[in-house]
Order: C-alpha cells, then sequence, then structure tokens
C-alpha cells in the first residue's frame, strides 16, 4: 500500500512542476471582448487546476471546455453556440457573439447583489485572528483600563464644538459616545470586556485617529483605525531591578525570544496583556535568562522536558457525569475538540465523573464516551439532531435565551436560525414553567430565525422584528451584541 | 422574481495561482425589485429640507464603510441605525423591518419598469436627524433592506440621496470619509467663507431631479453614466459598442439564470480607456452588462454607471443652486 502512495505522490510531484511550468495563467488575458465577441484565448497545455480557475473566473462549465480540450471546434452549450479556432502554439480561441447579455436584462438589484458578491470575494472584509495583543501608547492617561472600566482621553481640540468615540464597541456609531471637555482635552468613560477594539475619534464631525495610540490597523474604509486591547491577564515578575531588560515570551508568541518588553513599576516587572480565550505556555526572560514564573504554580513540562509556566484565560466549564461507579474510562468529546476520542479524559470522583474544560463562547454538541459506550449527557435536558445525531448541547457564555410561550400541548419544538444553518433539526427547545426556552450563545450582530413547533414553521410571536425571505414568509430578525444598535 | 447566482467561490485566486480552490454553489434569492421601485419612486422624491440645523458650517457628516458602500448615524422616529448614502436613489427609503407596523399608503409610479405592477408603500415619519440636522414630517418608502443588512453585517434603517441635501453646497469627500454640508446664498455661493472646491473637472447637472448624471468618455466615445454613490463598482452597457468593449479587459464572468430558459450574462473587468474631462483614469473596475431595463426608468438614456470604483479617485462637489457637480481628482501622494 505504503508503494503506491509514493508513487501516487511522485505523480503529483510531477504535476505540481508542470503547473509552475505552464504558470502562464494570468486571468487578466485570458478573456476579452473584440467586435462583438467574447473571446477566450486558451493553452492546450493548461491542466485541471488552470480549467478549475477558469470554471470559477469566467463561469466556462467544465462540459464545455472538455469540448474544447477534445478539439471540438463547434460547441453547442446550454443554448449558446461556441465556436472553437486555433491560433498556433498549442493555443485555442473560444469564443461566441455577446449579445447572450441582451436576453435577461439584469435589474438593478441584482446587480448591487453582484457586485456585493465580487467585492467580498476580494477579501476585504477579512478579519485577523489575533490570540493576544498589547497596548502602545505615547502618552501613560490617554487609556486606562481597571475593572472592565475604559477611559479614553484625548488631549487638546480645546475649540472643538463636539467629540465622539466610534468604534467596534457601539458598532462605529458616531452620536452614541460623546466625551465631554475638561478644559485641556475630552474624556469618556464606558464599560468594556476584555477584548481587541478598534476606534476614532469623531471631532466635531471629522473622523481623528488617537494621537496618542502608537496601535493601528486598516479598517475597512481604508485608512487606519486606532487599535485598543482591554487586558484581562498581567505577567508580574518581583525583583529584578537591576535587570536591565526582562520579556516575556510564549506559545501565543512563536516562542519568540526577543519576546514582549515588560515596565518596569519600582520593585517589579508588569505587562498587561490581552488574550483571547485559550490555554497558554510562557516563560520570561531576564537578561536573556530564560525562567518560569515565581509565582505561578501551574506549569507544564514541554516534550524536550522543559518547564513552561502554564496560564488559562476565560472561566472553565465543569464538565460532569453522575455515576457509573465500575468504569473504568470516560471520555468528553464534543465538537469543541474535534469530536476527539481520546483527549479529554475525565477524572473519576466520589459521585462520578468531571472535568473542568476552558472553551471559548459559542454553541457545542458533545457527548460521553463511558468505556466506548457513546451517551448523551443524562443532566442536560437541553439537545441537538435526533436519533443516533441527538447530541447534548451547551452554550458556553450564553447570551440569549430563544422563548416561545403556550403552545403547551407541542410535543417537538425546535429554533432555527442564520446561527445554525436553519437546520431543521437544530436546537430542540425544552419546556419549563409554561413556556418553551432554549438559551444559545450568538455572536454580535444580525441573527434570523423561526420556531418549529410540531412541523410547522411560525414567527416568533413575541418579536414585532422580522423581513421577507424567499418563501414570503418572513423571518423574525434579532440583533445581539455590542453590534446590535 | 428569483435568480439562481451559480459563483464558484474562488476568494483568493486574483492574487494567487497556487491556491486552493472550493467550488460551492450560492443561491441568492433576488427581493431587491422592491427596493429598486422604493428608490425611483417619484412620490416621495421631492427636496427636503432640514428644519433644524447646527450651528457650525460646514456640517460635517462622518462616513462609514460597509465594503463600498457609504453609511451614516441617523435616528429616525426614535429608531437608531445606518442609513446608506445611495445618490442613485430619488427617493428616501426606510427598511420595512423597523418601519412595518406604520399606516401606510400605496402609490404608483409614474414611471417604472414596463410591465410590472409598479408600487410602492409609502409612509410618514416625524423625524429624521443626523449630526445636529433634523427634518421632520416626511413622506418616505418602505421596502426590505434586509438582504443588504445581513450581506454587510450592520444594521441599515433606511437609504438616502441627494433630495436631503439639496440645499446645501455638498462635497463628498471618500478620502476622509466625510460629507461636508456648506450653507448657500441665494445665488448658490458659499455664505461663511472657507476656500472654495477648486474642481479639476465641472460639469452641468441636467434636469431637475435628485439623480446626477456624469459625461464621460470611452475609446473617444461619449458616454452618459449615472453618479450612483450606492454602486460599489462603476458598470458599463453591454449596448456601448465596440469602440467601447474593445478597450475593457475582463477578468470575470458569470451567467444569472432567470426564469425558464432566460440568462443574463454578467462581465467583470477593468476599464483601461477612461475619460472625464481632460483627466484620464485607467484600471477602475467595472461590471458589463445590459442596462436596457434600467436605462428607461431615468428618463434618460445612460451608458453605464460611476459608482466605487470611480470614488477612489477623487472628491466631488454638488451644487443644486448653481446646478453644478464639480470634481477634484486625488492627487498619488494623497491615497
Amino acid at each position: 500500500m505504503k508503494k503506491y502512495w509514493i508513487i501516487l505522490l511522485l505523480f503529483s510531484g510531477i504535476s505540481a512542476g508542470q503547473n509552475t511550468i505552464n504558470a502562464l495563467f494570468d486571468p487578466g488575458k485570458v478573456c476579452r471582448i473584440e467586435d462583438g465577441q467574447l473571446i477566450f484565448t486558451l493553452n492546450l497545455r493548461w491542466g485541471e487546476k488552470e480549467k478549475k480557475e477558469l470554471t470559477g473566473l469566467f463561469d466556462l462549465d467544465s462540459l464545455l471546455l472538455a469540448g474544447v480540450y477534445r478539439g471540438e471546434t463547434e460547441i453547442t452549450f446550454r443554448g449558446e453556440n461556441w465556436k472553437v479556432k486555433k491560433t498556433g502554439s498549442g493555443m485555442v480561441e473560444l469564443y461566441k457573439p455577446l449579445d447572450g447579455m441582451a436576453d435577461g436584462g439584469t435589474g438593478k438589484p441584482q446587480l448591487y447583489d453582484l457586485m456585493d458578491q465580487w467585492m467580498n470575494f476580494r477579501g476585504e472584509t477579512a478579519e485577523e485572528q489575533e490570540v493576544y495583543g498589547v497596548n502602545r501608547f505615547r502618552l501613560v492617561n490617554a487609556f486606562v483600563y481597571a475593572g472592565n472600566l475604559a477611559q479614553f482621553y484625548l488631549p487638546g481640540f480645546e475649540k472643538a464644538n463636539r467629540v465622539y468615540l466610534a468604534g467596534s464597541f457601539n458598532n462605529w456609531n458616531t452620536a452614541a459616545t460623546p466625551m465631554r471637555f475638561t478644559g485641556k482635552g475630552w474624556i469618556t468613560d464606558l464599560r468594556l470586556a476584555p477584548g481587541k477594539y478598534t476606534y476614532k475619534y469623531v471631532v466635531d464631525g471629522r473622523w481623528t485617529i488617537d494621537p496618542s495610540n502608537q496601535l493601528t490597523e486598516r479598517g475597512g474604509a481604508g485608512t487606519p483605525n486606532s487599535v485598543v486591547f482591554c487586558p484581562n491577564h498581567v505577567f508580574r515578575l518581583k525583583g529584578f531591578q537591576n535587570a536591565g531588560r526582562v520579556v516575556v515570551t510564549g506559545n501565543f508568541h512563536q516562542w519568540n525570544p526577543r519576546g514582549i518588553a515588560m515596565n518596569q513599576l519600582g520593585d517589579r516587572w508588569e505587562l498587561p496583556v490581552w488574550f483571547r480565550e485559550g490555554t497558554y505556555v510562557y516563560k520570561f526572560l531576564v537578561d536573556n535568562r530564560w525562567m518560569a514564573d515565581p509565582e505561578n504554580p501551574g506549569t507544564r513540562e514541554d516534550a524536550s522536558g522543559n518547564l513552561n509556566s502554564f496560564l488559562e484565560i476565560g472561566e472553565p466549564y465543569l464538565f460532569s457525569l453522575s455515576g457509573f461507579p465500575d468504569a473504568r474510562k470516560v471520555v468528553l468529546t464534543g465538537s469543541f475538540n474535534g469530536w476527539d476520542r481520546g483527549e479529554l479524559v475525565m477524572n473519576h470522583t466520589g459521585k462520578g465523573w468531571e472535568l473542568p474544560y476552558v472553551v471559548p463562547a459559542g454553541n457545542y454538541a458533545y457527548k460521553f464516551i463511558v468505556d466506548g459506550r457513546w451517551m448523551t449527557d443524562p443532566s442536560n435536558p437541553f439537545t441537538t439532531g435526533s436519533g443516533e445525531t441527538q447530541n447534548s448541547f451547551i452554550a458556553l457564555g450564553a447570551n440569549h435565551i430563544f422563548e416561545l410561550r403556550d403552545y403547551s400541548t407541542a410535543q417537538n419544538v425546535l429554533v432555527a436560525g442564520s446561527f445554525n444553518n436553519w437546520d431543521p433539526q437544530g436546537y430542540r427547545m425544552v419546556r419549563k414553567e409554561g413556556r418553551w426556552i432554549f438559551p444559545v450563545y450568538l455572536k454580535p450582530g444580525k441573527h434570523t430565525y423561526k420556531f418549529i413547533v410540531d412541523g410547522k414553521w411560525m414567527l416568533d410571536p413575541a418579536n414585532d422584528l422580522y423581513e421577507e425571505n424567499q418563501y414570503g414568509t418572513g423571518n423574525s430578525v434579532l440583533w445581539t451584541g455590542q453590534d446590535s444598535r | 422574481m428569483k435568480f439562481k447566482l451559480h459563483i464558484v467561490a474562488c476568494t483568493v485566486i486574483l492574487f494567487t495561482l497556487t491556491s486552493f480552490q472550493i467550488s460551492e454553489e450560492v443561491v441568492i434569492s433576488l427581493p431587491g425589485d422592491e427596493v429598486y421601485r422604493a428608490r425611483m419612486g417619484e412620490a416621495g422624491s421631492m427636496a427636503l429640507f432640514p428644519l433644524t440645523e447646527p450651528d457650525t458650517d460646514p456640517v460635517i457628516i462622518p462616513l462609514k464603510r460597509a465594503g463600498r458602500l457609504f453609511l451614516f448615524d441617523a435616528m429616525v422616529d426614535g429608531e437608531s441605525g445606518n442609513i446608506i448614502f445611495d445618490s442613485g436613489s430619488k427617493s428616501v427609503v426606510l427598511n420595512s423591518t423597523y418601519f412595518r407596523n406604520r399606516s401606510k399608503s400605496v402609490k404608483v409610479n409614474s414611471s417604472g419598469i414596463t410591465g410590472d405592477v409598479d408600487q410602492v408603500s409609502e409612509i410618514t415619519v416625524s423625524s429624521l436627524a443626523f449630526q445636529g440636522l433634523e427634518y421632520k414630517n416626511l413622506t418616505v418608502h418602505l421596502a426590505g433592506l434586509g438582504h443588504i443588512e445581513t450581506k454587510k453585517g450592520v444594521k441599515i434603517i433606511g437609504l438616502a440621496g441627494f433630495n436631503l441635501f439639496r440645499k446645501h453646497e455638498t462635497v463628498i469627500d471618500p478620502l476622509n470619509n466625510e460629507l461636508r454640508l456648506y450653507r448657500l446664498d441665494a445665488d448658490g455661493n458659499r455664505i461663511t467663507k472657507t476656500p472654495d472646491f477648486i474642481p479639476d473637472e465641472q460639469q452641468k447637472i441636467g434636469g431637475s431631479g435628485n439623480i446626477l448624471f456624469l459625461k464621460g468618455t470611452i475609446g473617444d466615445k461619449q458616454m452618459n453614466f449615472c453618479f450612483d454613490t450606492a454602486a460599489e463598482t462603476n458598470v458599463i452597457s453591454s449596448h456601448s459598442g465596440k469602440q467601447v468593449l474593445n478597450t475593457l479587459t475582463i477578468t470575470r464572468r458569470t451567467t444569472l439564470k432567470g426564469a425558464g430558459q432566460s440568462t443574463a450574462e454578467v462581465l467583470f473587468g477593468k476599464m483601461n480607456d477612461f475619460s472625464i474631462g481632460n483627466h484620464k483614469i485607467t484600471g477602475m473596475e467595472t461590471v458589463i452588462t445590459n442596462l436596457s431595463a434600467l436605462t428607461e426608468t431615468y428618463d434618460t438614456h445612460i451608458d453605464g454607471i460611476l459608482g466605487g470604483s470611480f470614488l477612489e479617485h477623487g472628491t466631488v462637489c454638488v451644487n443644486f443652486v448653481k446646478s453644478r457637480i464639480g470634481i477634484s481628482f486625488t492627487k498619488e501622494n494623497q491615497k
């Protein structure tokens, strides 16, 4: 078997080499309009990769291309009459009259949809996924954060009439967060959870980057926005007053020995950091000498036997299973770890089995594997899916509860929406205190949904907001989180 | 009307040939005809004037971007959210998701797409306010804008064009992401002494409507373009003739499939030979498609639309009192 794999690999290597040789594929040179004809210039040496690209970029069906590469000279495909002519040196031209466009008549809304598609194709809305961040302010009091309260200070602008703070924390609302004048500058306080935020000041209507903040990133408008991190961890190292440079590094920084510089504050070194929820290992470097955090008892040994300090960000959730005193091994598995069957071995306690586990906020399906037998969590009434695919469901960091009153005789009530891909087997609601409920974690933003009561789809009767859908029956609309209003 | 758009998602192919390619069929439901009728409805297209204005001159309205759409924050009868600045709209249109419970009347447009029952829902709102400007007792149109909200991920309460800004000289400044509204005297001159807008190109505004048209040339042919800030790229009519179409580079094509056998081909590419006045702009992205259905509704023939791709190249100043539209092109070192 191994032998065949090696042969396959060899072939794929050759194929890759061939592609490199044929790297003449310039999307800007494939298609042109000439005297009313839409003309594609194709290289007969192109392989499957280039053909796939042609299909993707130009909607040229693979069957049509197959005809071209078979040497056909006239091809009728989906009502369009294509012709092929050789132009020498392994090149052909595939062409047809452009007047195919006259058939449809594209209305304006459809055009906007297309433009939107093509704009998004270009990746303009891509979001970075940093795992940590450290602030870089020139002015110490330009940003102060303590106890989830953030204070922003913009010095100067004494002649301005109105200054607002707008950023990712208030959906860039230019009129929601006014600043007050202190005589020397403008100040505002707002409650912010730990995290990364981008912002600008709006001085008499004019977007203004924070002059005290050295951190910026390019925003959707193509111009820089200021970036601030609300920290959820402070690295501290006492002593070492005579050290010249103390840095921290770890898996979050690819163990880069240059590290992130800590600040000397009297008899200690400190660095406030924002971390995305998860597990991290780290060490300090004091004048290039490695050391674990002396005040952190949590350590983990790496594969080479080095002891690193260990840090969990986020509240661990305690998964537990009562009973099963005679079981030899109980494993927790779920969508949070790719349904790995062996990674999360639970600990045996006097009353059953448990495992504290840090998972970012989100909706998760899970099961226990008791001595090889898969089972849902008997203590959790919330499930998703049905039959063999029914799993226990948990919303960690739940920020919304779907609720449907009445329908006391209903047997099966589900909620489906944009958050679970409108899965009709989706989230099974539970009857509690005269209503059907289902708690979920919803990302900040817009969500559309419906209830399914004994197979019948319905709008949320308690929600006035709905929008039309393609069936003319409407979908309920819900905005959540910081980006809502 | 429902079109099925077959698109192969090849997100990064434009940038690298070695990218892995994922194919999927994207089905897009297009509820947009209602939006289109609401934008083009005559009933709500009268010029609107603010009853309250801030002391400052100019009034600066900070613009936000969603893709290449320009948005500004506004409050309509207590409902806050974003309004799309849409110079291609005759009227103010509010999102039915948030305003559907108002008492509404149905009006028939005097002009419209041939063959359609061209009705538009109208409501009256007490107040539309942003950046210290407040408009009272407005008659506006209603349409479902939920599909734009979903795609852009932001709350859209409506869209509005120049019928809000006819009293001022309006400068659309994409470089600084702001609209500047200057107060004018009866002759259309700025009341407060500020340096005048110095256009590189100036054209007369034709007609009396809220939609503006610009004359440009491609391949030496003079073209009439609609100026539309809500179009994320430019558009060129597929009926523009050989001398125009031969100058374009085509980088993408798709086929929209309508009811029955009907299809509409749409191309995407670059404009290599576009000029406006004495200024040449190369490399602007453009869609190429059949615009005949659209042309009828503008009361004038159009050869294309200048939208987001055009606005990347300059600042536009509109003065309805003087019937002038001017463009100051962004110099390379300003970008």
